[in-house]
């Protein structure tokens, strides 16, 4: 017989007891999204209105401050809502001791991913080739 | 215990085997079908704004795989799987304040959150063409 | 009853596709071993019926080692009540004496034959044959340890529902005479203090299935906000403090399986998303 089936139910069911936490992870992930609603509807509707410009003048919309800064909004807020959706769905479906290594995997990937993104929209506003040039 | 018969387990009756799909079940699962697609898609996003960083030449290469047939196949699910996580997630922020939970109101916003959907990828489809000549 | 219509109003309402019956997924998929499901036995229809129908029943016998199988039986409509409890009667009294299932009041208010008819849980006594697919599809409440045929083990789900502690809470000593309440917070109690623990809304809950072990179900948070709800109860701190948790409470995804499933139409994803908000609002 396993250990398990030698609790009594209620053990079982109670667990480890309440983390008394969870708000957080849950708020930041709304928060995110309302963030994302314009930002993305903003990044898109400026993709199809500059679909046919050439790379330079892609270069002169993405240098200039204002998109810059709605860019670097973006990327954190889409990151973080990343970060945050992902870990909801693993905790969901892994649970083995898989998961840690998953969770720390994905968390890393969305921080350098963000990061990534950001440095490189700052290369294009200051004007330096990001590798030595192409 | 020594010598007492091991008795076998119960089974358990089968769950996503036999339940039936409804909407509230078929949209959620879309919802987080079109969340874990758009995350891998927002790798691309990062890969577009380094290849403009790198230069013209860097750039020109992306934009060729994304005009290539495959790229576009793949950027109009992308565009319809956001407008459905988009429209799905304004229906879960309406939820967040209580509000929206009769029956009728969650199978009427469900409907709609699937026309609205199709709708916003049709017109981003035909102003992309547009804008392209 | 059967819709033609793409809203659906209330949970009394069936799907309505032919196609779509199931998600695309191996039969067996994910089924340990000894949950397999094989084909069983084909029982003799009645002699001399002209209105029969055809049921395929889960049957478990715990006693023959066997795994669960699907029977198949012939039911003679014309000497059978209207619903889906009749039918079973029916088959135990003229058919098979060995089927089990739990049943009671017979009228939709005790909970007892509560099963998955067709793909969706409901009531058995409330749920009308003439409702019921062509070949009427009775298995039991989804995801639970079955005991026998469609008798599930309720055990842990209703350890779930004691843990958050369904009983009146006060600090203040008891009064001389009953503890008073307006009207209007007797209203608040409306639509939750009626669930009669059937459980069709936890076991068709996928996150349920995936983490029944943890997350508390639909039922039990339930009546978490009908405790939380009720203005004499003085440990609403408390009991949020239990129930603030990243698997207890918020593996609730607002999937609404459960709203769509109560045969009492009561509103489980509701409560559930009042008692995230009175969280939210003891936070600021």
């Amino acid at each position: 017989m396993k250990r398990y089936d030698l609790l009594s139910p209620r053990g079982r069911a109670s667990g480890l007891g309440s983390a008394n936490a969870g708000f957080g992870n849950w708020w930041m992930e709304r928060v995110t999204a309302i963030a994302l609603v314009p930002l993305t509807i903003w990044f898109a509707g400026s993709l199809i209105t500059r679909s046919s410009d050439d790379y330079n003048e892609v270069i002169g919309w993405l240098g200039s401050p204002l998109t810059v800064i709605l860019m670097v909004l973006l990327l954190t807020a889409l990151f973080w809502h990343i970060a945050l959706g992902l870990q909801v769905v693993i905790d969901d479906y892994i649970h083995s001791a898989a998961k840690i290594w998953v969770l720390l995997t994905v968390r890393f990937a969305c921080l350098l991913l963000g990061l990534t993104g950001i440095i490189a929209n700052l290369y294009i506003a200051f004007g330096v080739p990001m590798s030595g040039g192409a | 215990m020594e010598g007492k018969a091991r008795k076998p387990s119960r089974p358990r009756s089968p769950n996503i085997q036999i339940y039936r799909p409804q909407l509230t079940s078929v949209l959620s699962i879309a919802h987080r079908i079109t969340g874990i697609f758009l995350s891998l898609c927002s790798m691309s996003v990062v890969v577009w704004l380094v290849a403009a960083a790198n230069g013209p030449a860097s750039y020109i290469r992306f934009q060729g795989v994304i005009g290539s047939w495959l790229g576009q196949i793949v950027l109009l699910i992308a565009v319809f799987g956001f407008f459905l996580h988009v429209c799905g997630g304004i229906r879960h922020l309406i939820w967040d304040t209580a509000h929206g939970f009769e029956l009728r109101h969650i199978y009427i916003s469900g409907w709609f959150v699937i026309a609205t959907s199709l709708m916003l990828t049709l017109v981003f489809w035909i102003a992309s063409r547009m804008v392209w000549g | 009853m059967k819709t033609k219509s793409i809203i659906i109003s209330s949970s009394e309402e069936l799907p309505r596709t032919k196609f779509f019956k199931r998600f695309p997924v191996p039969k067996n998929f994910g089924i340990s071993t000894n949950s397999r499901i094989k084909r069983g036995q084909t029982w003799p229809s009645p002699a001399g019926a002209t209105h029969l129908k055809t049921f395929e029943i889960y049957r478990f016998d715990p006693d023959s080692g066997n795994n669960p199988q699907i029977d198949t039986y012939e039911v003679d409509l014309d000497d059978c009540g209207p619903m889906v409890l009749d039918a079973l009667i029916w088959i135990k009294n003229k058919v098979d004496s060995t089927l089990t299932f739990r049943r009671s009041c017979r009228e939709g208010v005790c909970g007892s034959c509560a099963m998955n008819m067709d793909g969706t849980n409901w009531l058995a006594c409330t749920r009308a044959i003439d409702d019921m697919d062509t070949t009427a599809k009775i298995y039991p409440l989804t995801n639970m340890k079955i005991i026998k045929d469609l008798v599930p083990d309720l055990t842990h789900v209703f350890a779930q529902y004691e843990i958050i502690e369904p009983w009146l809470q006060t600090k203040t000593p008891a009064p001389d005479r009953e503890r008073l309440q307006t009207p209007e917070d007797r209203a608040k109690l409306d639509g939750y203090y009626e669930c009669i623990l059937c459980f069709c809304c936890t076991s068709g809950c996928p996150s349920h299935w995936w983490n029944g072990d943890r997350f508390l179900g639909p039922a039990a948070l339930l009546h978490a906000w009908r405790w939380l709800n009720d203005s004499r109860d003085e440990a609403k701190g408390e009991r949020l403090n239990q129930l603030e948790d990243p698997f207890r409470l918020y593996r609730c995804h607002t999937i609404l399986n459960c709203t769509r499933t109560c045969p009492k139409g009561l509103n489980p994803g509701k409560a559930i998303a009042e008692i995230k908000k009175m969280i939210a609002d003891r936070k600021s």
